[in-house]
């Protein structure tokens, strides 16, 4: 099928790319490889919370930090987005949000501090408003609440972490019983959400709570299963059952807090008409004369072509299979090129599960315009662009600064797209 | 040292998945809709990948909940690392239903062209039979069909011999071949004829070459030895067809067996090449379209309709070409519903065990399409449509019907 740009990949930076494309009045399809992290793992989009992967003392100014960080490292993500990227994808995405009917909180020049599922301070810079209560620059006591047989959340073991990483503060735990989950029962985040959109149920454990939260000014956390189709409607019924400022934690996958997220910028999209082509892994790139011609998708029985006057390739590196790992070379997907990669296997992981992994760092090398290029720094097709994972050097782990790298290379990207 | 370069032996990733794919990234469960409305369903995960571990070519598979995975495929659609999650619970269904033995309703629910074939040849009686209440309580308590699931209706002419009546038209600029299905033949003709003459109107000869039923109502009643039959016949019957012109199909899931299920699980030979000549009919329509080739003088059709996406067709991966189609058409107010899988799933909602969990899982999209009023709810699926008709109250039909109401037929 014809488009003017085609963006491939279903995560954040591919959302505000097709966004971008949207706002500026041309013709976007979104190409579904299968769901991206956003799906299941997401919460907040976090800007920067750490100047380096190795600092402790996180970034009280984001915009600032990232101005410096582009400054340090003018081959980071963030340096070839560009500063200007950073500010204008944001607000893209906050109008977005507003308009889709999301409620966000948070502004570039200030982050958050919030808890952890495992009750660590994170900072983050833009957040829904469900969970913004539990900002630790607050100084109100913090109830920490867990379910009975929900295993993903332990209020113990955050309200101990959280004492001994944020110091003085009055941090408790208690355990409500969720009706209908009893201890046969095998149910995740999700189950608990959907039960949570229906009243009876959500009384009867705001009732518990009141009951067990005493003293004027606590807030409670509880696990961010607060609805799964209207979050506002179904946080703002629970909050004023409870009669105390609630927030909400994320959770492992799946994350109640990203499904909501995607779910609604997905159906904003499609409600405004744009297409959605779902199951669809792109596989082949087909060039000529130094420009991409079309993007095979592997569909069902045959090959599904796409052919747009340009291309955002915003894929998550290795979520959604964007590239494909040998013993000494890595491939992508389009142009089947070889991508550098460390030589010795055993150099790519780091030793300990939570250290800067070496392997993120490999991606597309890219051209000032964000196209993937050869190793000469010319682009493999000039109408091609590169915007999240797939981009080398792109690590948002270390730093915190997933979605906030997400957004301002997938906007960078579709204005060069727009441009070319 | 390893010093060998490790090159993968298939050229895509759908066919290197396999177990070791999955991530466990939950991914699946989430969009699952059975998972959404039981908790005895464990969820595709588990009973997919996760118990893939355990089982062996030997063993019958006994899993609790098993059987009521629908086969929606939305967990393979939904899967970032395309594992053939469905493809797993299905071969486990089948294993577990060879070793216990089928009940006479699924030997019978599998067998679509036998069914339509006597329905048709005794079609006032089956249609009487079908909607009597006494009838239908002696149906539920010995075959297992829901008394309340409206069966559809069988008709006496049916389109194979309708075509055969049908005058070849004069001039062509190409041909293509038409995979009907047991549905246009037994059940609903009129679409069949609404497929030909919009094909016809734009220049296009149609050939009915000679089929079978496509097998996938036996894939979902755990016979997939009867669907590997079925399919080998096709591929016997339309390949030489598919060396000549392309092949439509008009319902979605009959599309999709054509297209990758022979290949991917029923490991039938030669498959591929049937599969890479199919289309979807409205898949098709686009790429006319887009060739520059279809006749878009429409007449305006001034009608509000939503469209629900049946799930297979997102498992074609070919987007939504109905409502890319339907948007050209002037006075057209097209809206898609979203609100997931409908329920039915075939046959399966149609068991007096599974009609409950069928309506509960359709209940989202119910209660859309009762929010939203329209003119006809359009799907491109005729179980989708029994559905929507049956949960919603609402009127339903293929997207080729406004088709050809914007050529001017009816």
């Amino acid at each position: 099928m014809k488009t003017d740009v085609a963006v491939i990949g279903t995560g954040l930076s591919a959302l505000a790319a097709a966004r971008t494309v949207q706002q500026a009045g041309r013709q976007v399809v979104l190409v579904w490889p299968g769901l991206s992290s956003l799906y299941f793992l997401f919460a907040t989009i976090d800007v920067i919370g750490y100047p380096t992967a190795t600092a402790t003392e996180s970034v009280a100014d984001p915009a600032e930090a990232v101005a410096r960080l582009i400054t340090r490292e003018p081959s980071h993500p963030y340096a070839r987005a560009g500063m200007d990227a950073v500010h204008a994808g944001t607000r893209l995405m906050l109008e977005w949000f507003k308009e889709a009917g999301l409620a966000w909180q948070g502004a570039l020049n200030r982050n958050f501090l919030l808890p952890t599922a495992t009750g660590t301070p994170k900072p983050c810079c833009l957040a829904p408003a469900s969970m913004t209560a539990g900002d630790l620059s607050r100084p109100e006591p913090i109830v920490f609440c867990g379910f009975t047989g929900y295993q993903d959340f332990a209020p113990e073991l955050a309200a101990s972490n959280l004492k001994r990483q944020w110091g003085a503060a009055d941090v408790s735990a208690i355990r409500v019983t969720a009706p209908g989950y009893g201890p046969d029962r095998l149910f995740t985040s999700v189950d608990l959400a959907r039960s949570f959109e229906d009243a009876t149920f959500r009384d009867a454990v705001a009732a518990q709570l009141r009951e067990h939260v005493s003293g004027d000014g606590a807030r409670v956390g509880v696990p961010g299963v607060l609805g799964l189709t209207r979050p506002g409607e179904t946080f703002a019924a629970f909050q004023e059952a409870v009669g105390h400022p609630v927030f909400e934690i994320p959770t492992v996958p799946p994350s109640v807090i990203a499904l909501r997220l995607f779910d609604r910028l997905r159906k904003h999209l499609q409600e405004a008409g744009i297409e959605i082509i779902w199951a669809a892994p792109a596989h082949a790139a087909q060039v000529t004369d130094e420009r991409c011609r079309s993007v095979l998708l592997k569909a069902a029985g045959h090959e599904f072509p796409v052919e747009a006057a340009s291309y955002v390739v915003a894929l998550e590196d290795w979520v959604d299979g964007a590239f494909r790992a040998g013993v000494h070379t890595v491939r992508d997907p389009f142009f089947h090129e070889p991508i550098t990669w460390n030589k010795v296997p055993t150099d790519r992981t780091a030793e300990s599960l939570f250290s800067t992994q070496p392997f993120e760092q490999v991606g597309y090398a890219l051209t000032d315009r964000l196209q993937p290029a050869d190793e000469n720094g010319k682009p493999l097709a000039r109408n091609v662009f590169c915007a999240g994972g797939a981009m080398a050097g792109y690590d948002p782990s270390g730093t915190k600064s997933r979605g906030g790298m997400a957004i301002a290379t997938g906007y960078r990207a579709a204005r060069e797209a727009l441009a070319a | 040292m390893i010093t060998e370069e490790f090159e993968p032996t298939t050229d895509t990733v759908e066919e290197e998945a396999s177990v070791e794919a999955c991530t466990k990234c939950t991914a699946c469960n989430t969009v699952c809709p059975v998972a959404r409305s039981t908790d005895i369903f464990r969820g595709p995960k588990a009973l997919g990948p996760d118990m893939e571990r355990f089982r062996s070519p030997q063993e019958a598979a006994v899993t609790p909940g098993l059987d009521l995975c629908s086969g929606c495929k939305l967990c393979e659609v939904t899967c970032p690392s395309q594992v053939s999650i469905q493809e797993y619970i299905r071969r486990a269904q089948n294993q577990g239903a060879r070793e216990k033995g089928r009940s006479l309703r699924d030997w019978v629910l599998g067998r679509t062209r036998l069914l339509g074939r006597l329905g048709s040849m005794t079609a006032p009686l089956a249609n009487f039979g079908n909607s009597n209440p006494l009838f239908r309580v002696l149906m539920e308590r010995f075959v297992g069909i829901h008394r309340r699931r409206p069966l559809p209706k069988y008709q006496w002419l049916t389109f194979e011999r309708w075509f055969k009546r049908h005058p070849r038209p004069v001039k062509s600029r190409r041909k293509v071949a038409y995979f009907y299905g047991c549905w246009v033949n037994y059940n609903d003709r009129r679409l069949g004829e609404r497929a030909v003459a919009i094909l016809e109107r734009n220049g296009i000869e149609v050939v009915v070459p000679h089929q079978q039923c496509c097998g996938i109502p036996a894939v979902v009643n755990s016979n997939m030895d009867l669907a590997r039959r079925y399919g080998q016949q096709n591929v016997r019957h339309l390949t030489p067809v598919a060396q000549e012109m392309d092949i439509v199909a008009s319902s979605t899931s009959c599309g999709l067996m054509l297209k990758h299920d022979y290949g991917h699980l029923l490991d039938i030979p030669g498959s591929e090449r049937l599969g890479a000549k199919t289309y979807d009919i409205m898949e098709y329509l686009w790429m006319l379209h887009e060739a520059g080739e279809l006749d878009t003088d429409f007449q305006t059709v001034p009608m509000r309709l939503l469209y629900h996406a049946p799930c297979h067709l997102k498992s074609h991966g070919i987007g939504y070409p109905a409502m890319r189609l339907l948007r050209l058409i002037p006075g057209v107010k097209l809206e898609e519903v979203d609100e997931g899988c409908c329920g039915i799933s075939g046959t399966f909602g149609v068991k007096v065990e599974k009609y409950d969990l069928s309506m509960k899982i359709g209940r989202r999209l119910f209660d859309a399409v009762k929010a939203a009023g329209s003119d006809y709810v359009l799907a491109d699926c005729e179980t989708c449509r029994m559905q929507v008709e049956h949960g919603a109250g609402a009127t339903s039909a293929h997207p080729l019907e406004i088709l050809a109401k914007a050529y001017g037929h009816g």
